[in-house]
C-alpha cells in the first residue's frame, strides 16, 4: 500500500465505518467477545486502545526508517508493550481514580491484533500526522464496536444501560456469558456488512 | 552473516531502548504508585469503620498492625507474631513466638523503625537479623487493630479466598466480640453481571451485623432477596434513606439472623464469599484468643 492520499477526516471515518476493526476487519475478536458485556466495559477498553493505538502509531511512523525490515514485528510488539507499561504506570501513579476503573483493561492490550496490524499496514508507510489520524480513527472505531456490542449484551442480559435499570427485569441472562459474545459479534457483523453492501451498490450504480 | 549481525544489533538496541523507557518511567512513578495504594487501603479501612470525608476519623483513632509469620526450624513449626508494643513514649515491635498448641515459646525485641514496618522488605531484614539460620520464616497474614482512645474499636482483616474464577480479595471489619461491622471486596475478577455483583451493596451488606454465633453456621439460601431487605441494604450506601427511621430497626432485627441470600445466577460466587468470610472470622477468633492468652500471661505491653 503506497502512502495514503486520504484527508484527515477520511482517515478517521475510515476507521469507524469502512474499516471498522471489529465488524469489517474482524480483528481483536477476543476482547470483542470477552469484555463487551456492558457499555461501560466497552467504553473503558475503547479508551485504553485509543491511547495505545495513537501513541504506538506515532512512534512507529517516527522511527520507521531505522527499523530493519526483518525485525519489524518484534519492534512493533516492543513498542506496544512499552506504551502499555508506561500508560499503566502513569495512570497508577497520578490518576488513581481512573486506574481503578481502567487498570485491568490497559494490561490486556499488549496482545491485541488490531494495533500490530495497523502499525504493519499503515504507520510504517505513512507520515506521523497521517498515522496519528489513522490511530484516532481505529481507536474510535474499536470503541464504537465495543460499545455497540456492550449495549446489546447489557440490555438483553441484565436489562440495564450503563448500570441504570431501564427494563426492570433481566430478559436473557445468557447474553452476559462469554458464549453469547460470539452470537452478538456474528449478527452485528452481518448487519454491518449488509448495510455496507447496500450502500456501496447504490454508490456504484450512481457512478455508472 | 552481515545480515544476521545487523538483525542481532537491531533487536538488542530496540530492547535496550524499550527497557530504558520502561525502567525510567517505573522509577519516576513508583513512589506515587505506592502512596496511592497505601491511601487506597487506608480509605477502605476507614470506610469500613464508618469514617468518610464528611465524617472524618477522630484524631485519637490509632491503627496497629499485627503481622503473623510461620517460623520453620528443622521439623518444628512455630508461629511468630510481630506485635506493636508500647516502648517509652512511642511504639516498637516485639516478636512473640507461640507453638502450634498455643503454648508460649519465647519472645524478643525487634529492631525496626515502626514507620517502616509496613514495608515487607524492611520487616524481613529485621527478622533475618533476629532469627538466625537454619530458622526460616514465611509471611502469613496481618491484622489491623483499630483503637479509639483506650477502647478497642475493631479488627480489620485483609483476606483472600478462591472465588468462581480466581481469588477474591476482601477487607473485613469485626468488632471486639467478632460481630461483623462491614465487608468490602477489594479485588475480584468474577464474571461481570453475574459473580461481579458480589461487590454490590445488596450482597456485601448482608454480612453486616452477623454475630459470631450466627457466623458459625452461616449458609447461603437460593431464594430471591426480599424487596424491603434490598432497599434496607442499599440505603446504607446512599445519603437519603427511602425507609422511615422507625422501620429500619424492624427490618434489621427481622433479617439479622437470616442466612445469606445468593445472587441470581451466581450461586458459586455467593457461596465462595460466604464460606471465605466464615473461615476468616472463625480462624481469626481462634488465633486472637490464643494470642491474647499468651500476651496476658507473659505481660507483654502490647499497644493494641
Amino acid at each position: 500500500m503506497p502512502a495514503t492520499t486520504k484527508t484527515n477526516f477520511q482517515l478517521v471515518s475510515n476507521g469507524i465505518l469502512n474499516e471498522n476493526p471489529i465488524f469489517r476487519l474482524a480483528l481483536s475478536m477476543c476482547p470483542a467477545v470477552g469484555i463487551s458485556t456492558t457499555v461501560m466495559n466497552g467504553l473503558m477498553l475503547g479508551i485504553a486502545v485509543l491511547f495505545v493505538q495513537v501513541f504506538s502509531s506515532c512512534t512507529i511512523a517516527l522511527i520507521k526508517d531505522y527499523i530493519h525490515p526483518r525485525i519489524r514485528i518484534p519492534t512493533y510488539t516492543l513498542t506496544i508493550a512499552t506504551w502499555v507499561t508506561v500508560i499503566d504506570l502513569v495512570l497508577a501513579a497520578y490518576m488513581p481514580a481512573a486506574y481503578k476503573e481502567m487498570g485491568i483493561f490497559v494490561k490486556l492490550i499488549v496482545a491485541f491484533a488490531i494495533i500490530t496490524m495497523r502499525l504493519e499496514i499503515f504507520a510504517c508507510k505513512n507520515t506521523v500526522p497521517a498515522s496519528f489520524w489513522d490511530g484516532i480513527g481505529m481507536g474510535l472505531g474499536f470503541m464504537f464496536g465495543m460499545m455497540a456490542l456492550g449495549f446489546v449484551r447489557e440490555l438483553l442480559g441484565m436489562g440495564t444501560i450503563l448500570g441504570y435499570d431501564v427494563l426492570g427485569f433481566r430478559p436473557l441472562l445468557f447474553f452476559v456469558l462469554p458464549a453469547a459474545g460470539f452470537f452478538c459479534v456474528g449478527i452485528m457483523m452481518a448487519m454491518f456488512n449488509y448495510i455496507e453492501v447496500v450502500y456501496n451498490r447504490k454508490k456504484r450504480a450512481k457512478e455508472i | 552473516m552481515k545480515e544476521i549481525i545487523r538483525i542481532t544489533i537491531g533487536l538488542t538496541v530496540s530492547c535496550l531502548i524499550a527497557a530504558l523507557v520502561m525502567g525510567s518511567v517505573f522509577i519516576i512513578t513508583d513512589k506515587a504508585k505506592k502512596h496511592n495504594e497505601h491511601v487506597n487501603v487506608q480509605q477502605t479501612m476507614l470506610g469500613l469503620l464508618g469514617y468518610t470525608k464528611q465524617h472524618p476519623a477522630p484524631s485519637d483513632l490509632r491503627l496497629y498492625t499485627i503481622y503473623r509469620y510461620i517460623i520453620t526450624d528443622g521439623d518444628t513449626k512455630t508461629l511468630g507474631y510481630m506485635l506493636p508494643v508500647l516502648r517509652g513514649d512511642g511504639v516498637g515491635y516485639q516478636v512473640v513466638v507461640i507453638d502450634l498448641d498455643g503454648q508460649f515459646v519465647n519472645q524478643f525485641k525487634l529492631n525496626i523503625n515502626p514507620e517502616k514496618a509496613s514495608e515487607p522488605t524492611e520487616r524481613s531484614s529485621a527478622l533475618k537479623a533476629a532469627l538466625k539460620p537454619p530458622k526460616i520464616f514465611v509471611y502469613s497474614d496481618s491484622t489491623i487493630v483499630a483503637k479509639l482512645g483506650r477502647k478497642r474499636l475493631a479488627y480489620l482483616l485483609p483476606g483472600e479466598f478462591p472465588g468462581f474464577k480466581t481469588f477474591i480479595n476482601v477487607m473485613l471489619a469485626l468488632d471486639p466480640s467478632f460481630e461483623i461491622i462491614g465487608l468490602e471486596i477489594t479485588e475480584q475478577e468474577e464474571d461481570p453481571g453475574l459473580g461481579a455483583e458480589i461487590k454490590q451493596a445488596h450482597f456485601k451488606n448482608q454480612f453486616k451485623g452477623k454475630s459470631f454465633e450466627k457466623m458459625k453456621e452461616l449458609h447461603v439460601v437460593k431464594e430471591p432477596l426480599p424487596e424491603e431487605y434490598k432497599k434496607y441494604l442499599e440505603s446504607k450506601e446512599g445519603k437519603e434513606s427511602p425507609i422511615p427511621e422507625g422501620e429500619l430497626d424492624v427490618i434489621r432485627s427481622k433479617y439479622q439472623d437470616q442466612d445469606i441470600y445468593a445472587l441470581t445466577g451466581a450461586t458459586i460466587s455467593s457461596k465462595a464469599v460466604t464460606n471465605g468470610v466464615k473461615n476468616m472470622v472463625l480462624k481469626f477468633a481462634y488465633r486472637i484468643n490464643r494470642l491474647e492468652a499468651v500476651v496476658s500471661r507473659q505481660h507483654v505491653p502490647v499497644a493494641f
